[in-house]
């Protein structure tokens, strides 16, 4: 399969404006990011808050300016494109966004919302709007009564169904999914998942799946992307592979079975993260991993594939 | 379609202005009662004023209240009431007018300036702070004093005066929603710049500012018998409530009257405007939207 | 230790809560699991008396606590017991730490208040308890303030405030749910050593069936403001015999070893001011039959665990 995504080193530095009692502070919110999406799969993204999933997501979506590297979409750098061509691009690719509770305009009617996508397009579709609306809130479970609603009349589950029929309104072949279920029940949180597994085999989709929940990602994803502040520490190749980075492992051990016949121990973990405005030299991870040496505390790992599947990590597992 | 469904709409669209709702407290209902009470008398004065206002009869001149004359007469003989009421006219258009083109420019220079941020928004912002410094009544006068008095630089002294306002609180406004996810998912979808901000950052921008426009012309109509009162407003013979009280200064104790009546319609009006206005920021549940402006 | 029997609370006209019953005993974990707007954080108010604080009011039923019953205990009384005997950790840590006020005083006075001690032995106290919770150097955590601390630390300073009086039951509303999962990791094999150790009874509210599976013995599953099952963890997870408890299970992704498909459970969670009649489940459930919608289940018991189902027996018969 063709790599519908090419994303090369990307980074991302947020600089936080200085004052007279404050001095400007910097922080790579994405660092150095790089991996391939083939077309039909599903790359998973997954760590901690504040690591940077939600940035990396814009930058890919090219919703902020990267502060290097490159992102080829269909073999076409995104960054080359002129704002005219970049909107155009954008019916595309698109985005489920991680708070549906304020990704409606809360003046729209979800028919308004729905109608959108081909009003900005300059799209007209192939039926009237009004059956293409109805059509597509039935596509994500919604029942077409609800069309004159207004979101603040709509429940959660409800409003994040709104946000992916407007995404796929214009048939794009990427969807971008950040935590599109972080904010909504676990029962909703399962009609959902349910739902895009059917979209995308339905529709033939590409996801980036971003989640800071490795059991949901591991369930839903093809390949596994580790994010610890602002690195990708591991790239697993499935989600039967072993964790190699000690990062990855901790998180598998924190993350617990829903059985209680398989109950963990949990072993104890020391040290704190550390803030993002001033990482210590070397690995990041080093004040909390049990395998760190002197090197670690000095040299920051590369990503690299040597000796099994991709890991940053000076002592892999 | 169905006209259940219609009737819901129409009764959601209805509360979600809520202009409605601000009728529904006692307050709310006499206020704006009030309120349109004067609207309709500005509107229909010349059949409701029962003497022409500027008919003049020095034989009747300061003519305690009475019949036929309910609010006396003024130095020249002039029917009070009939004044009062064609005086709502003048003040009641004039601030509205002048409150009308300064949130036309404030808010298109703020949702500018908002939108677009950088330089051009360092700029609007800091002459819109310069004048915001000043008192309203200062910017006024030093308008009127350049321009030279007359009703037309009185609408524009007043547009002026309160434009730094609708200016920060639009900007506000559209600088608190730029980053709501609503706008991220529309840019998304490949929406233009003049999208964004016709179709998502103005129209929920706008209630607040509505809110305060409304507040502002009673201020508007404070200014406008200010000026009027300095002789810098309307001039004879136009009925306004500051030329008016500033006529009826000479006879303060001869004939009180002439400075009471439009003295007390400006400040029932101002009250009424306030009272009201309050009720719609309750109904409309903005408050914390009109802080920081 | 402590045991709920059959509570209700109403705020005006609306009964948010009924119908809940459970019980622990010390070195006991039960879990309280349920969707948001289920009445978890409700019933641990209630328990915590702090109901009239947001202005609600016990409707029926008993909460008996070390074999004296709080719901007719007036408020001087209650005042010693909170944060005494029964300890109350939040989902927030901001919620129960002062801002201004740096760490060490704030724990201390918590032992000051309730066991009497003096500034000295108090201080002593803190570090100590800091210690056991394995926060380094406890001496120079309690000269910092709150915001100088990470979340899953603040946290911890709840939990060690919580334990400053030696209490013999301890609520803990969410007290993960705003964490990290490392973090959250840690906060849980906390209270559980903390369970074994200290002997204490701990009541876990959460979400997340994953936590309850780590840590509970027994659960009790709440939907829209009632215990729909109630039982030790393994029954729950192994043979559910609520609808709701049955369907819940299938919503959680199992990751490798699970390869049915995610479907969830249709329609939404009913909000307090359309709680269905009869059944609160009924119009979700599969297995709803028209007495569901009139008459409120009780509970069917079956050994130590109950379902509040008019067709429990069902799933008895399917599991045998
Ligand atoms: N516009 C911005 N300006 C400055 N800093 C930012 C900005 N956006 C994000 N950050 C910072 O970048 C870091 C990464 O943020 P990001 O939102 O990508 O994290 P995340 O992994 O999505 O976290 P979460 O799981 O909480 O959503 C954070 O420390 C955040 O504070
Ligand atoms: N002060 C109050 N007045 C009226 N109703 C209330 C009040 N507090 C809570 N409720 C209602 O009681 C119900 C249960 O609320 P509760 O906070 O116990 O839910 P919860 O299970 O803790 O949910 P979450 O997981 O979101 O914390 C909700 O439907 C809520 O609307
Ligand atoms: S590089 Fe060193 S500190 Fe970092 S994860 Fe690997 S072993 Fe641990
Ligand atoms: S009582 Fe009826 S509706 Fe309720 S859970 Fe049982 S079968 Fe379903
Ligand atoms: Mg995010
Ligand atoms: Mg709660």
């Amino acid at each position: 399969m063709p790599n519908l995504l090419e994303v090369r080193d990307l980074s991302k530095r947020f600089t936080s404006a200085g004052g007279p009692f404050r001095k400007a502070r910097s922080m790579h919110a994405v660092n150095g990011v790089s991996f391939d999406l083939p077309e039909g799969r599903v790359i998973g993204v997954v760590g901690e808050s504040g690591c940077g999933k939600s940035t990396l997501a814009r930058l890919i979506l090219r919703l902020i300016e990267p502060s290097s590297g490159t992102v080829a979409f269909d073999g076409d750098d995104l960054l080359a494109k002129s704002p005219s061509q970049m909107r155009k691009l954008r019916a595309r690719m698109q985005m489920v966004f991680q708070d549906p509770y304020s990704a409606i305009d809360p003046r729209y009617t979800l028919t308004r919302a729905v109608a959108e996508p081909f009003e900005v397009q300059g799209v007209k579709p192939a039926r009237p709007m009004a059956e293409e609306v109805a059509e597509l809130l039935e596509m994500v479970g919604l029942n077409p009564g609800l069309a004159s609603s207004y979101p603040h009349q709509i429940s959660g589950g409800q409003k994040q169904r709104v946000g992916i029929a407007r995404a796929l309104a214009l048939r794009p072949s990427l969807l971008v999914l950040d935590e599109p279920t972080a904010s909504l029940d676990v029962s909703v949180q399962a009609q959902i998942i349910g739902l895009l597994e059917d979209l995308r085999t339905e529709l033939g989709l590409t996801y980036l799946f971003i989640s800071h929940d490795l059991s949901l990602v591991k369930y839903f994803c093809d390949e596994i992307l580790v994010m610890y502040l602002g690195r990708v520490v591991e790239a697993l190749p499935d989600t039967a592979a072993p964790a190699r980075h000690p990062y990855t492992r901790t998180l598998m051990e924190s993350t617990f079975e829903p059985d209680p016949k398989k109950r963990r121990l949990i072993a104890p973990l020391e040290g704190e993260v550390p803030s993002p405005f001033d990482l210590p030299p070397g690995c990041a991870f080093a004040d909390r991993c049990p395998q760190a040496s002197a090197l670690c505390r000095t040299e920051t790992p590369a990503l690299s594939s040597e000796t099994g599947h991709a890991v940053a990590c000076h002592h892999p597992l | 379609m169905k006209v259940s469904s219609m009737t819901a709409r129409t009764l959601d669209t209805f509360a979600r202005m809520s202009i409605g709702r601000a009728f529904a407290s006692g307050i709310g209902m006499v206020a704006g009662g009030f309120l349109i009470l004067l609207v309709l008398v500005a509107i229909f004065a010349p059949w409701i004023a029962p003497f022409d206002y500027a008919a003049q009869n020095l034989m009747n001149a300061n003519a305690p209240p009475g019949w036929p004359h309910l609010l006396g007469t003024d130095e020249f003989g002039r029917d009070v009431l009939s004044r009062v009421i064609f005086g709502a006219r003048t003040s009641l258009s004039v601030s509205a007018t002048a409150i009308a083109i300064s949130m036309a420019a404030g808010m298109t220079l703020g949702a500018a300036a908002g939108y677009f941020g950088g330089v051009f928004e360092r700029a609007v912002m800091t002459v819109v702070d310069l004048t915001w410094s000043f008192p309203d009544i200062l910017i006024a006068l030093i308008f009127v004093a350049i321009i030279g008095p007359g009703l037309t630089s009185t609408t524009f002294a007043i547009a002026i005066a309160y434009l730094a306002q609708f200016t920060r609180l639009t900007r506000a406004q559209i600088v608190r929603l730029k980053r709501e996810t609503f706008i991220e998912a529309t840019i998304n979808l490949g929406a233009k710049p003049s999208h964004i901000l016709l179709r998502h950052l103005m129209p929920n921008a706008i209630a607040p500012v509505i809110v305060v426009g409304m507040l502002a012309i009673g201020d508007g109509i404070v200014l406008e018998a200010t000026l009027g009162f300095f002789g810098l407003g309307a001039q004879p013979p136009t009925p306004s409530w500051g030329a008016m009280m500033s006529s009826g200064t000479a006879q303060l104790f001869l004939s009180p009257w002439v400075i009471i009546f439009p003295g007390v319609a400006v400040a029932v009006t101002v009250i009424a405007v306030n009272l009201f206005g309050d009720e719609l920021i309750r109904a409309l549940d903005i408050r914390d939207r009109l802080r920081g402006a | 230790m402590l045991s709920v029997r059959d509570l209700g609370v109403a705020f005006g006209a609306v009964e948010p809560l009924s119908g809940v019953s459970f019980s622990v005993d010390k070195g006991e974990t039960i879990g309280i699991v349920g969707e948001s707007g289920s009445g978890k954080s409700l019933t641990a108010m209630s328990v915590m008396g702090l109901l009239p604080l947001i202005g609600g009011r016990i409707t029926g039923g008993r909460i008996v606590f070390d074999g004296q019953d709080l719901t007719s205990l007036p408020e001087r009384a209650y005042r010693k017991l909170r944060g005494g005997r029964i300890g109350l950790i939040t989902q927030n840590p901001m919620t129960s730490l002062d801002p201004l006020q740096k760490i060490g005083p704030q724990v201390d006075d918590v032992a000051r208040l309730h066991l009497g001690m003096n500034a000295n032995e108090a201080r002593a106290r803190t570090e100590e308890i800091l210690g056991t919770l394995r926060i380094p150097e406890p001496a120079l955590i309690c000269d910092r303030y709150p915001h100088q601390m990470s979340g899953g630390m603040k946290q911890r300073i709840v939990i060690a405030m919580a334990l400053a009086a030696d209490p013999d039951v301890l609520i803990a509303d969410e007290p993960t749910t705003a964490l990290d999962v490392t973090v959250q990791a840690q906060i849980i094999r906390l209270l559980d050593d903390l369970v074994k150790q200290r002997d204490l009874a701990l009541v876990l509210i959460t979400h997340d069936m994953s936590v309850v599976a780590q840590t509970c013995d027994k659960v009790v599953v709440m939907y829209a403001g009632r215990a729909v099952e109630y039982g030790p963890v393994e029954t729950i997870f192994d043979r559910p015999r609520h609808p709701y408890t049955q369907a819940l299970i299938a919503c959680i992704p199992r990751g490798l070893d699970d390869t049915a498909r995610l479907t969830g459970i249709e329609g939404t969670v009913p909000t307090v001011i359309n709680y269905p009649k009869g059944c609160p489940f009924h119009p979700r459930c599969t297995r709803a039959e028209a007495i569901c919608a009139t008459d409120p289940p009780d509970f069917s018991v079956e050994g130590d665990s109950a379902a509040a189902c008019h067709f429990a027996e069902v799933a008895d018969a399917q599991s045998a």
